[in-house]
């Protein structure tokens, strides 16, 4: 039960931080700053899939 | 360089009152320092030790919030003028960091100075290269470590999030930055656990270790300050601090293009 219950959190954690990804590469037409909202985004996304949060 | 020189007057006029009380706050940790009359030196000295930390790291919180006051002017309308002006993304990078980083030199000297006044009112003798090494190599260490980073990386977040100011909220670079750094900083410094004394390291106090090792022969052996500083957490933080910067720049570049 809990581990199914940290598995939804993790999906739902995963599917708004791609959300905030899509909206941080779809809002600037400045490269750099998009590298920098996919270096940021991507580090979040690692830790709900991989790490500890 | 006319243009530097320009901006850097504006961050004058703009940040001088935020450095003027930050540098005169001083006066206050002074007032502070000085009321500490315990007994033991040991115990006076670790109080004061406690209210210079403080000190160091109000100023490193004043410092960010000055230099990231930029969120503000993006709202009062002189962001998009100073888009608008000749000089680069990169100059106008410069000029804010360096006023914040002459301000932030100032700070910290001044409280490496009220260290060695701390030092020097609880009796124990300092040699000229201790004093040296307390007023000037100790704070620029602490700079180069934290604070100049710090700097660089507030200076980034409100570059970043005015990047958007115009097709969304500014709240989710925001938010992804702030949530983000953390585990970045964790990598970051995993690393520079791993890299460290792989160089010889920098011996600090060597002049103090005769009144050092009475002090400690005194006090049961508990006193150890000769400290053996490793040399690559700055250099890798100064590495990170001019790529945080450089990041700035062209992000300012970019959108004003």
């Amino acid at each position: 039960m809990t581990q199914a219950f940290l598995i939804v959190v993790r999906v739902l954690l995963v599917a708004l931080v791609g959300f905030w990804a899509y909206r941080l590469w779809t809002g600037t037409r400045s490269w750099t700053t998009r590298f920098v909202g996919a270096f940021f985004s991507a580090t979040l996304l690692w830790q709900i899939v991989a790490g500890t949060l | 360089m006319k243009g530097f020189k320009t901006l850097l007057w504006l961050e004058f006029r703009r940040n001088g009152i935020w450095a003027a009380i930050l540098i005169g706050s001083l006066a206050f940790w002074a007032w502070g320092l000085f009321q500490v009359r315990l007994v033991e030196v040991s115990q006076q000295l670790e109080v004061r030790a406690i209210l210079l930390v403080l000190a160091s790291a109000i100023g490193a919180v004043v410092l960010a919030l000055m230099i990231g006051r930029i969120r503000s002017e993006t709202r009062g309308g002189q962001f998009q003028v100073l888009l608008l002006t000749p000089p680069s993304g990169y100059v106008h990078i410069a000029a804010r960091y360096a006023f914040a980083v002459a301000t932030a030199v100032v700070y910290y000297v001044a409280v490496g100075g009220l260290a060695w006044w701390t030092i020097a009112m609880s009796g124990l003798p300092l040699d000229a290269g201790s004093v040296a090494q307390l007023t000037l190599a100790v704070p620029f260490y602490g700079l180069g470590i934290t604070v100049l980073p710090l700097l660089a990386w507030t200076l980034l977040l409100m570059v970043f999030i005015a990047a958007y100011r115009v097709s969304g909220p500014g709240w989710i670079p925001g938010t992804v930055m702030v949530l983000g750094t953390p585990f970045a900083l964790r990598w970051l410094i995993e690393g520079i656990v791993r890299a460290s004394y792989r160089l010889p390291g920098w011996h600090l106090f060597g002049g103090l270790e005769g009144a050092i090792r009475q002090a400690a022969a005194q006090s049961n052996g508990e006193l150890d300050p000769i400290a053996v500083l490793p040399q690559e957490p700055l250099w890798i933080m100064l590495a990170v601090t001019a790529i945080l910067l450089a990041i700035a720049g062209r992000i300012w570049q970019e959108v004003e293009g």
